[in-house]
């Protein structure tokens, strides 16, 4: 495959498209209202200049702002530019049968948010701050944070530290698509059209996604780019893309505590059991490849399939959330053949996830127990990258993670993420062992869709008339 | 063995009755197995079932349609006794919803023989069905599934930690064979029989036969139909549109309440007499396919659809498509998309508006975005819908089944390996 046929013009894309910004480690979420929406537009109009772009090594402090529905219809973008956005976005997170997609039940339904919620203070926009240090985060928030006079009001503020571990202590992170004309080449089976993560680029179908292009009557200024289809439109999506936010509580004193009683029951240890559930073992090793042990060799090792030298799931299991939430080869049509991994690769991310709340480790958290609630919150400010939000992370979260069906089993949803009572199903010889009545152990506290520009798309939002 | 069947019935709903009777079908759809009108769980022949109502419509040329109230279900065995079950089971509820047509028994002329008579004179054959897998009962997949849960919650009570496979397998016999309730599945389900077969391979050799000595004609006007199409093809219009919030919202509030869900899409038939015959001849391809080729689990590659069907309605000015189907409509069109994309292409084609086709198989479905904007802007509310076993996908019912006939045939070491994974 050609994979680097199509450049993205990576200088009007925001940087988070090109990377975590894992070497900014400090982080600051605000989500933003929009009270005066002329001072707004100034606002944004001046962040545009400064907003970090994916052209070139970002040093000291990132950027980046992307803006919710409600957002682009305060700051003035017409019903006509709206409307060119996809069902999903306009509708929100937080539309009703869109609870059943995404598994936001129970104790995570929207109405027990601490931001986004229908009833809540409406979220217009987030500004996305990245550091180096905790002194270069000060100063960013001295220069970016402070939003008096700018017509914009800080409705919720999210830490967002980067740690390569996530908070049960999983190596996190490590499988990103390579997205074709942007990053540096990754194998062929784990390259992906830019049209998959950017808007205005051909997609893994050879096709362009559904994005606002404008009657040129509503760029005056000519601030962005034509359709490159030619239509002679003026595409407000081009080097743009939807940006899922959510924050993820994860109950880790009830994780740990629990794990150890079902492991009490022939579940092996604890670890054991967790690195079943993930997929891979703490230090990062796939048990696709090492099914006994953390083998240190392979913390980062991510060029595998599961077919070939695993169908049945006796390495890793069926269930795991790696595996199900990135089946590579495993599911029809075809497993194993480039035909399944040419469809896995319709349903991809781009992760950009961070951490929120202190660190408590596994002794400190079996010694809480699973009944001494843990009243202080951690978990994560998960973040999605991807150009159809019905068709990646939508398709990705109801179809494959939330699913008890996924694969062929029958009531496992995934047992890091899924509602009480689920089961696990361990595949072994000569027969499967079941964790049965798993409780939840991470519960949605937030989220939004989010519409993250170009940056000439944020110029031209930030002059509008 | 018993064989499924595609029940249709169509009416015309009187005039000025369209509003009651969505009001009494959308209280009926709230709960489709209990509701008290119609209570379809208690049908024992009925894999599936749905109501929906067609608003009045206006043909191509301008001409009305009435509305329409259409009941389908997917049986086990006769149509007559599928009639002569829900016409005891509910024959008041039958009047409360049928009262809305036109030809319904006038209230003093209601007994069980006109009331039959009504339903059977307005069912209407399908074009086309599909059957996830032929021979199957409901009876065997609700039996089959208790089957497997009183098998898990035998092994999950036991160790079988280095215990050799034949001799867990053998465990797992002898469990079963002590339970009253459970010993029937030591025995294989039905085959068919001697004549049943003869019937099956008769049917399989009626289309083959039937083209072959149609040959002489079809084979010199073949190239001139497919000219003709391609002509029909250059021409005909495929919009974008998007299908209208209000619409995808009501739909979407139907949905992804189970392991299933229903999919009913209502359209025109592109007008003219080669896109008449494309249709009925594509169907009767796709019927005899679904028949004798794909009647064991999988629609070329397509493991996720208990039942389909197509069905002409209007002197074959319309079509109406309705299946259940495994997942989200999502993940349901791009199942098609990437695995049924010619068959769908074939059928669907001849529908008005459908993304451009070229000789009949190419391009369409292939249009991601144009095609899943047509689905779903075709897509009808499906006011009641019932399935008898909605937290079965169909890929958990066939892996029943495997297990069930594992209990009986005799294995290998690899087979027993194998078949010890399935649980």
């Amino acid at each position: 495959m050609a994979a680097t046929s199509v450049s993205v013009e990576a200088d009007d894309a925001q940087g988070l498209v090109a990377s975590a910004y894992g070497h900014l480690p400090h982080g600051r979420f605000l989500l933003l209202g929009v009270a005066d929406r002329t001072a707004a537009r100034g606002w944004l109009r001046d962040l545009a200049a400064s907003v970090t772009t994916a052209a070139g090594r970002v040093e000291g402090q990132a950027v980046n702002v992307a803006l919710t529905p409600s957002g682009l219809e305060k700051l003035g973008a017409p019903p006509a530019a709206l409307a060119g956005f996809s069902r999903e976005f306009q509708d929100g997170m937080t539309e009703p049968s869109r609870g059943r997609t995404l598994g936001d039940s129970a104790d995570s339904a929207p109405q027990y948010w601490a931001w986004g919620s229908p009833d809540s203070a409406q979220i217009d926009l987030v500004l996305l701050l990245y550091a180096s240090t905790p002194a270069r985060l000060d100063q960013t928030l001295e220069r970016h944070g402070d939003l008096r006079g700018t017509g914009l009001r800080v409705v919720h503020r999210l830490e967002a530290r980067r740690d390569d571990r996530e908070h049960f202590g999983f190596h996190d992170g490590i499988s990103q698509p390579a997205v074709a004309g942007l990053s540096k080449a990754g194998p062929a089976r784990d390259t992906v059209k830019a049209g998959e993560f950017l808007l205005g680029y051909e997609n893994e179908y050879g096709q362009f996604t559904a994005r606002p292009l404008l009657d040129p009557a509503l760029d005056p200024g000519r601030l962005l780019p034509l359709d490159v289809q030619g239509s002679g439109r003026h595409d407000l999506g081009r080097n743009g893309t939807y940006l899922v936010l959510r924050q993820l509580a994860q109950d880790v004193s009830r994780f740990w505590s629990h794990l150890e009683q079902a492991s009490g029951n022939g579940h092996g240890d604890a670890t054991a059991l967790a690195a079943r559930m993930v997929g891979r073992w703490p230090n990062g090793a796939p048990l696709v490849l090492s099914p006994e042990r953390d083998d240190p060799a392979l913390t980062t090792a991510n060029d595998f399939t599961y077919h070939e030298p695993d169908e049945l799931g006796l390495r890793c299991p069926i269930g795991a959330h790696v595996r199900r939430s990135h089946p590579r080869d495993s599911l029809d049509p075809r497993p194993g053949s480039d035909t399944s991994i040419s469809i896995d690769k319709r349903h991809r991310l781009l992760r950009r996830g961070r951490l929120y709340g202190p660190r408590l480790d596994r002794t400190a958290a079996l010694a809480r127990g699973a009944n001494n609630a843990d009243h202080e919150e951690r978990g994560l400010h998960f973040m999605g990258l991807c150009a159809s939000l019905s068709r990646q992370f939508e398709f990705i979260q109801h179809t494959w993670v939330m699913s008890p069906k996924f694969d062929g089993l029958y009531e496992d949803a995934d047992p890091l993420m899924g509602p009480p009572g689920r089961t696990f199903t361990i595949q072994s010889k000569p027969t499967r062992r079941r964790v049965k009545d798993l409780p939840a152990f991470v519960h949605t506290r937030g989220g939004a869709y989010f519409f993250l520009p170009g940056i000439r798309a944020l110029r031209w939002l930030g002059s509008l008339p | 063995m018993t064989e499924q069947r595609a029940v249709t019935i169509v009416a015309d709903v009187k005039p000025r009755r369209g509003a009651s009777l969505t009001r009494l079908l959308t209280k009926m759809g709230e709960d489709a197995a209990g509701n008290e009108v119609l209570p379809l769980g208690e049908l024992a022949s009925a894999h599936f079932a749905r109501l929906i109502i067609l608003d009045a419509a206006k043909d191509l040329d301008g001409n009305p349609l009435p509305a329409h109230l259409i009941y389908m279900s997917d049986i086990d065995g006769s149509l007559e006794n599928h009639l002569e079950e829900l016409v005891d089971l509910a024959p008041t509820g039958l009047d409360q919803v049928f009262s809305h047509c036109q030809g319904y028994p006038e209230a003093g002329a209601r007994t069980h023989m006109t009331r039959t008579a009504f339903l059977t004179d307005h069912t209407v054959n399908a074009g086309a069905t599909y059957v996830n897998t032929v021979g199957r009962t409901l009876r065997q997949v609700r039996d089959e599934a208790r089957l497997r849960e009183a098998i898990q919650t035998f092994l999950d009570s036991g160790d079988f930690e280095g215990v050799e496979p034949e001799a867990v397998r053998a465990a797992i016999r002898r469990f079963v064979q002590a339970r009253e309730d459970l010993r029937w599945a030591t025995e294989p389900p039905p085959a068919p029989g001697p004549a049943q077969r003869a019937a099956t391979i008769l049917g399989a050799l009626g289309l083959p036969l039937e083209l072959a000595a149609l040959a002489p004609v079809l084979l010199p006007v073949l190239p001139v139909w497919a000219l003709l199409l391609r002509l029909h093809e250059a021409r005909d219009s495929s919009p974008t549109i998007e299908p209208t919030d209000a619409h995808d919202r009501a739909l979407a509030a139907i949905e992804d309440f189970t392991a299933q869900n229903p999919f009913s899409a209502l359209g025109p038939r592109k007008p003219g007499l080669v896109r008449l015959l494309t249709a009925s001849g594509v169907l009767r391809l796709v019927d005899y396919g679904a028949r004798y080729i794909f009647n064991n689990g999988s629609l070329t590659g397509v493991k996720t659809i208990h039942f389909a069907r197509w069905v002409f309605l209007d002197d074959r000015r319309r079509m109406i498509f309705a299946s259940s189907y495994d997942g989200s409509l999502e993940s349901y069109m791009d199942d098609f998309i990437n695995q049924v994309w010619w068959g769908l292409n074939a059928v669907f084609s001849n529908g008005v508006g459908f993304p451009k086709t070229s000789w009949l198989v190419l391009g369409g479905s292939q249009h991601e975005q144009e095609f899943k904007d047509f689905l779903r802007r075709h897509e009808v509310l499906t006011q009641v819908w019932y399935s008898a076993y909605s937290d079965l996908t169909a890929l958990n019912i066939d892996n029943n089944a495997q297990i069930r006939a594992g209990l009986s045939s005799p294995m290998s070491r690899a087979e027993t390996e194998a078949w010890l994974q399935r649980l």
